[in-house]
Order: structure tokens, then C-alpha cells, then sequence
């Protein structure tokens, strides 16, 4: 029997849907960990990049950063947090502090990046403009340079999420669930098809997270083609503005 | 919008090569250049060895060195996972020589042969079994090293643990801790409930040793499954659980030779390595490497020009 043909087999044997180590606990447990990370890194990175997109300052120091962020192998960063939270953050299941760690440490730079672009590359005329019309700079960040850069942001999240979700199956190694479960387990046990299912369902969820967040980059695009300015004035327009 | 994309685009771009390099200097095989250059007619041979672990790498290394010694190009070929990876790669020609041990490979290739504590009786089933494949399997050393259960000396005095046995009556409410591939060995999880009536309430997969000590000294998980050899035993105070109804075999550290380089020059060279080799030395050797992380090769150096082998 082929390889693919043992992964179908895995897929679809009805043993493999319930208990602790069925897909879908293992499914849940990916997404859950992948959600958690993803946020705590929004939360982290978010006000980072708007910041400094905004003053137009440390600009190098967010690309430096964000860029070596990129360069560090995740494998590495676990095999050192493991036994680090063993020893001091003792909290949850076995496994499961280390890897979201690594994958908050793995979503951090592209978000702070693209969050730190999309702010900084906004026109300036158009900030000019918001200046003019009595905005706070508290007041552009939040309604003119933040909207503004939500294309680019989401591009970021987009990014990172996609990695989260194909990283996740790392946690693997140090005991934590998730689907790389099955693959780690299906590659130590010999079981080509249980590695492959696991494989396939990875990959799966990973084209799902990219559509998903594709769809919301296009919902919260602006719709004019247009000039950023236009767009400004479009915003200006609503009610409750304050003019 | 255009500065955007460059600046985004750069930045791909320094990441992708700091990767790559990262990536490039990463890699496990070191060719080492041969040592007699007096021979260019000798073959080039790789030594594996599966999921490395001190032991594994210091004899792997112990065979490589006796080879270029000799005047061989020796490739080593560290970390191949577990036998499921490291045994193709073997017959299929990837790797000529691994250091490999009697009843596990037993075991592996015949679920239900009659591995047992005799070395010659693990050594007599195997050859056939390897012979098939176009493996030769050479002298058995007298270096044991068994899969072993232990436990946490708090945990062992709490429980009055000191064999196997013993866990039966408090196994349902304990976390056993051992490799991915332990549920479905008959040395692990499978041999425990057979032999022993022992069925932990639930398992932990770690993928190494060190991670085993580890969460075993976290209190993650109650009793973990090592090797005998393994120094951190002995430096944590672990108890090492006695198998008193004998579900280890003989575990033998022994060469396995692809047959087409297997001339009696290669076999002379690495019985010769096997033949100084017991238990305690490598034990002894395993902690220089493990706990005060010395240079597996620096290691099996010294061993050797101890031991008059170079």
C-alpha cells in the first residue's frame, strides 16, 4: 500500500476521531496554541510598530530587531526555553509554556515590521492634512496612520500566522500535543501514513489560516484607488468627528 | 508605497541569507580528509548512527577514527532518527558502518524473535536477519547498554520502588516519560504490560534523553525510560529500576558493516574497537562527554591512543 494511501487510511479510520489522541483534540489543541501566540505577539508588537511608525524615530532599530527576530531558528529557541520553563514557569502541560514562547518569539517581527512600514510609509501630506485640521497626534495615529496601515498590518499577521501554524508542530519534540503529534510520533514509530496524515492536516490548516486572513486584508482595504489623500477625506467626511 | 515594497523586499532578502548561511554551517556530516594519504585506492565509507546520544557518537566516532587512521576517507553521518530512518539508509547504501545494539536491531527486524540476556544468542539471530539485507554483523562488544526504567529517588523511597515489579500496584496513577516511538515497543510500553502487568496512567513523549531527565527531575513525569549507561543516573540520584523478570535483552554495542565494504582489513579494524570496549569504560566515557561536555571525537581519541589503536 502507498504512502498516500496509509495517510487516507489514517485520516478516515473513526479510532482516529475521538480520545486524546484523536485529530480533532489535536486539531483544537494546534489552533488553540496558534491563536494564543498570534495574540500575546499582537499585543507585544502592535503598540511597538505604531510607535516608532508614528515618531518616524528608531526606524533601523525595528528592522534590525525585526530582522534578526526572522533569522533565529525556532528548534534553537525551544531546546533553550524548554528547560528553562521547566525550571522557573511551571505552568500548564508538559511542553506547552515552551512553545508558545517560541512561537511569540517566531510572530513578533513580522507583525512589529509591517505594523512599523505600513505606519511610517503613511503620506505625509495626509498627516499634514489631519495636523490642519486639529488632530492630536494621538488622535492620527489612532484614526488616520492606524487605518491607514491596516492593509499592510493585516499582510503581517497574515505572514505570521501562517508560520505559527506550520511551527506549532515543533511543541512536538518537547511533549506537547498539537498535530505535530503525529508527525514526530509517526516518524519515530515507523508509521509512514500516521506521519503523512499529519503532514497533509498541517499544510491544510496552514492554506485555510493564509485564506482566511487574505479575506480580512481585502475586506479592510480601502476601496478607493485613488490617493491616500482621498481616502482621508472620505474618513474626514463622517459624522462624530468632532467638526 | 513603492519605498514599501524595496525596504520589505531587502529585508526578505538579509533574512533569507543570514538563513541560509545559518543553514549551510549547520549541517551534521563533516568530512574529515584521510589521515594516511599513502592509499588512494581505499573506499570512501559514511559512519551513521541513529538519534545521537554521547554513547552513539563516541563509538561512531571510535570507528571512524581507526578507519582514517588506516587510511580511509571517513564520512560521519550524525542524528539519523530512529531505526525506521537509520536502517534504510543503511541497506540502501547512505551509510556503510553503524554501531548498532543486538537485541533492539533483533527486535526490530523480527518482532517476535526470542531476544534474550545471552549476547551469543541475540548475535546468532541477528546475522541471518542482517545477511538478507546484505549486512554483515561483526564481533559483539562486551559494552551493555540496556533500556532502563528509572525513577526519582523521593519517588522510589515514597512508593518503596526498587524493581520493575514493584510499579504494578501504583503504575495506573504515574506518568511514564520515554521516546515517540516507546508505546509501540516491546521494550517499553508493550513488554511492561506483558511481562510486568504494568500499565502507566499516561505517557509523555521526549524526544532525547536529556529531556527525559529533565521533566523526570520537573516531577512532569514519574518514571522515565533511559539507558543504562546514561551518566545523568548516577549525577541526579536517580533510581535505576531492577528488570527482574528480564524484559531487557543483551543490548551488545556491535558493528554493522554494508557487505560490499566489509573486507577483513574494515572488520580487523573495528573488532579491534569492540574488543577493548565494556560497560564501564563507556559509561565513563559518556560522562566526559555529557556532563562535562567534552568533544566526542576528543574523547574517543584519547580512548584509543590509550588503548594503542592509534
Amino acid at each position: 500500500m502507498g504512502v498516500l494511501a496509509k495517510a487516507f487510511d489514517f485520516m478516515t479510520s473513526a479510532a482516529n476521531y475521538h480520545g486524546q489522541g484523536g485529530i480533532p483534540t489535536r486539531l483544537w489543541e494546534h489552533v488553540q496554541m496558534s491563536l494564543l501566540s498570534l495574540g500575546i505577539a499582537t499585543i507585544i508588537a502592535l503598540p511597538v510598530g505604531l510607535l516608532v511608525g508614528h515618531r518616524r524615530r528608531g526606524g533601523f532599530f525595528a528592522i534590525t530587531v525585526g530582522n534578526l527576530g526572522r533569522a533565529l531558528p525556532s528548534f534553537g529557541i525551544l531546546a533553550i526555553v524548554f528547560p528553562l520553563t521547566l525550571r522557573y514557569l511551571h505552568v500548564g502541560s508538559l511542553g506547552f509554556v515552551a512553545t508558545l514562547i517560541t512561537l511569540i518569539l517566531l510572530a513578533i517581527p513580522p507583525i512589529m515590521l509591517n505594523t512599523f512600514v505600513g505606519t511610517r510609509e503613511v503620506d505625509r501630506d495626509t498627516i499634514e492634512a489631519a495636523r490642519g485640521m486639529g488632530l492630536s497626534g494621538t488622535q492620527i495615529l489612532m484614526r488616520v496612520e492606524l487605518p491607514l496601515a491596516a492593509p499592510l498590518i493585516v499582510a503581517g499577521l497574515r505572514t505570521a500566522a501562517t508560520a505559527v501554524v506550520a511551527t506549532a508542530t515543533l511543541g512536538a519534540l518537547v511533549s506537547w500535543g498539537g498535530l505535530g503529534r503525529f508527525i514526530v510520533d509517526g516518524l519515530a514509530q515507523g508509521d509512514k501514513g500516521q506521519l503523512v496524515a499529519g503532514a497533509v492536516l498541517v499544510a491544510s490548516l496552514a492554506v485555510v489560516t493564509e485564506a482566511m486572513f487574505a479575506l480580512l486584508q481585502r475586506a479592510i482595504s480601502p476601496r478607493t484607488t485613488g490617493s491616500p489623500r482621498r481616502h482621508i477625506r472620505k474618513l474626514i467626511r463622517r459624522p462624530g468627528w468632532g467638526m | 508605497m513603492r519605498i514599501f515594497r524595496r525596504s520589505v523586499l531587502g529585508a526578505t532578502l538579509v533574512a533569507f541569507v543570514v538563513l541560509a548561511t545559518a543553514c549551510a554551517s549547520g549541517g551534521d556530516n563533516n568530512t574529515k580528509g584521510a589521515a594516511g594519504s599513502s592509499s588512494g585506492t581505499k573506499p570512501s565509507l559514511t559512519v551513521g548512527v541513529s538519534a545521537a546520544f554521547p554513547e552513539n557518537q563516541i563509538v561512531a566516532e571510535m570507528y571512524a577514527q581507526v578507519l582514517e587512521n588506516a587510511g580511509y576517507k571517513v564520512t560521519t553521518q550524525e542524528d539519523i532518527q530512529s531505526r525506521e530512518v537509520s536502517d534504510p539508509a543503511l541497506d540502501s547504501g547512505k551509510i556503510d558502518i553503524k554501531p548498532e545494539y543486538l537485541a533492539s536491531e533483533l527486535l526490530f527486524l523480527d518482532p517476535n524473535a526470542k531476544a534474550s540476556g545471552d549476547p551469543q544468542n541475540n548475535a546468532d539471530l541477528l546475522k541471518p536477519l542482517l545477511a538478507q539485507k546484505g549486512l554483515d554483523l561483526l564481533t559483539p562488544s562486551a559494552a551493555q547498554d540496556q533500556n532502563a526504567f528509572v525513577t526519582t529517588s523521593d519517588l522510589a523511597s515514597k512508593d518503596n520502588l526498587s524493581t520493575v515489579s514493584d510499579l504494578a500496584s501504583v503504575a495506573s496513577g504515574l506518568t511514564l516519560g520515554g521516546p515517540p516511538e516507546c508505546p509501540k515497543r516491546p521494550y517499553c510500553a508493550i513488554g511492561l504490560k506483558k511481562t510486568y502487568g504494568v500499565t502507566f496512567g499516561d505517557f509523555k513523549a521526549l524526544s532525547s534523553g536529556t529531556l527525559v531527565a529533565q521533566a523526570l527531575q520537573s516531577g512532569d513525569i514519574d518514571v522515565g525510560l533511559l539507558f543504562s549507561t546514561d551518566p545523568t543516573i548516577s549525577a541526579d540520584n536517580f533510581v535505576l529500576l531492577q528488570d527482574d523478570k528480564g524484559l531487557q535483552s543483551a543490548e551488545n554495542i556491535t558493528p554493522v558493516v554494508r557487505h560490499d565494504v566489509d573486507t577483513s582489513e574494515v572488520a580487523d579494524l573495528l573488532n579491534g574497537v569492540s574488543a577493548t570496549l565494556t560497560t564501564d569504560n563507556i559509561t565513563g566515557l559518556i560522562a566526559k562527554v555529557a556532563l562535562q561536555h567534552q568533544d566526542p571525537a576528543a574523547v574517543a581519541k584519547l580512548f584509543l591512543q590509550d588503548n594503542g589503536l592509534l
